[in-house]
């Protein structure tokens, strides 16, 4: 039996001879977190930085990461991946609106994050003016190493997050805050 | 026989006379002149069409903006042709009056005027008439300056989170004072 | 061991038990799962541009013709297959009557090349 063996840990319940009890918060934050699927919004160099990470080498389908969908209402984070334009900015908002929840997003790259060296009339200066982000990586472009430790980052932040997230009106405010208005 | 400058430049001289000037070709051998606003689709045509000359092709067409000139020409269009056949290519250049920069379209010679003149229009504000579809291609459609021109500044004035110092920009050469 | 009717019924509640099972399923999502609407997200995607007129448009019938005659001339064939198989047991009786068909069938073919629905353009 080899030592270095990783075992993840379970999270806290109540175990016992063949089954173990949990709250239903903390299995459906497992599940949720083991098995993200991204929607690539991939525009400049970030995106090819992207297909590194997907690409065997460093694997993103070992994260969950299984099936990138350009479809957003089945993918459950948006990881927006280079420069967005002034004009692609209603595109981006758009294609997080018609997201399904619950949904996160990840904003990788400098551009993404704040503009990057684009400091002009024609860049939007950070996607948060137009959606809200959860994790922001940053890099120029950042090495798909970095673009990991970005989603593992989503990852706990999903993990700890309540199934009642998206009900609660702090949520419908933070929506609200960028034009978003849902029923 | 191939076509020479010179014979471009008489065959030009001849039809239009006044209207052109200042024959140069100190950019590498390239021909350029400068023509008269209300001459430039005729000049054009006549380029196109002639059986020596022959210039099927246009390469572009953009602007410029020289705020330092006087009222009459401040905006100019450039435009590139290109003789597929005898492998010449031309440039010749017309002046605009800076508070109402409008020439004549060249869309209905060649169709890829179209886009190009979109995009003069947006930078430039440079108005085409007879465009059939004259708006912003590059920037947004809100925008409502037209960021090439001189007294715009590049950077964007709403963002809030860039620290000039890591741009290189101090007060006295940043564009936004 | 001889199989009677009744030696049947399991099968027809488990058909039974898997059609309550599926809508039901359908049913308890449809109300007790969450619902969020608002005019951009329940508008179609159109990869995040607007959206402008209808994408139905009327499209060319002779793709329902080739589809539909390539049915009807495939059930051809797999009436012929039992024919195949049993070939010799049904002897010239057999074999005239398979031709009569397959005469009729022909003349339906005849019908539709005289016709041009086969015709692509």
């Amino acid at each position: 039996m080899a030592e270095n063996i990783k075992m993840v840990e379970a999270p806290e319940g109540l175990a016992g001879e063949g089954f173990f009890a949990t709250s239903l918060d903390k299995v459906v934050g497992l599940a949720r977190s083991k098995s993200l699927w991204p929607l690539p919004f991939a525009t400049s160099c970030c995106g090819i930085e992207f297909m590194a990470t997907m690409a065997p080498h460093y694997d993103l389908a070992r994260f969950g990461s299984e099936r990138p969908s350009f479809s957003p209402r089945q993918a459950d984070m948006l990881l927006v991946m280079g420069t967005i334009a002034k004009k692609m900015a209603p595109v981006l908002r758009q294609v997080y609106e018609q997201m399904a929840e619950p949904r996160w997003v990840i904003a990788v790259g400098a551009c993404a994050s704040s503009g990057g060296v684009f400091d002009t009339y024609s860049v939007l200066q950070g996607i948060d003016k137009v959606i809200p982000v959860d994790v922001y990586v940053p890099g120029c472009p950042p090495r798909p190493e970095q673009i990991l430790d970005g989603i593992m980052k989503l990852q706990e932040l999903v993990k700890n997050e309540a199934m009642s997230r998206r009900d609660s009106p702090e949520y419908k405010e933070l929506l609200a805050s960028y034009g978003i208005n849902i029923i | 026989m191939s076509l020479t400058n010179e014979t471009i430049r008489q065959k030009v001289e001849e039809k239009f006379g006044e209207s052109v000037r200042a024959f140069t070709e100190e950019s590498f051998g390239l021909l350029t002149f400068e023509v008269d606003r209300s001459k430039v689709i005729d000049l054009m045509r006549f380029l196109r069409d002639d059986e020596t000359l022959r210039f099927n092709f246009l390469t572009t067409l953009c602007g410029v903006h020289y705020p330092d000139n006087q009222v009459e020409a401040q905006f100019a269009v450039v435009y590139h042709m290109h003789n597929w056949l005898d492998n010449v290519r031309i440039r010749f250049k017309t002046f605009l009056n800076g508070e109402n920069p409008e020439v004549a379209t060249a869309t209905t010679l060649f169709l890829t005027a179209n886009w190009m003149e979109r995009e003069a229009f947006d930078f430039f504000g440079i108005i085409f008439t007879g465009h059939p579809d004259l708006r912003r291609i590059l920037n947004m459609d809100e925008m409502v300056s037209h960021p090439m021109r001189k007294e715009f500044p590049m950077e964007d004035g709403g963002r809030t989170d860039k620290d000039d110092r890591y741009f290189g920009r101090e007060p006295q050469n940043s564009n936004l004072n | 061991m001889v199989s009677s009717n009744l030696d049947f019924i399991p099968i027809l509640i488990q058909f039974v038990f898997v059609a309550v099972f599926i809508a039901g399923m359908i049913a308890v999502s449809h109300y007790v799962g969450p619902k969020r609407h608002s005019k951009n997200k329940d508008a179609n995607f159109e990869c995040g541009v607007k959206q402008y007129g209808n994408a139905r448009i009327p499209f060319s019938v002779k793709y329902f013709l080739v589809a539909i005659l390539f049915v009807l001339f495939d059930v051809e064939v797999i009436f012929l297959y039992p024919w195949a198989v049993n070939f010799r047991d049904f002897g010239m009786d057999g074999l005239w009557k398979m031709v009569m068909f397959m005469g009729l069938l022909l003349v339906g073919f005849f019908y539709i090349i005289k016709k041009g629905a086969l015709e692509w353009e």
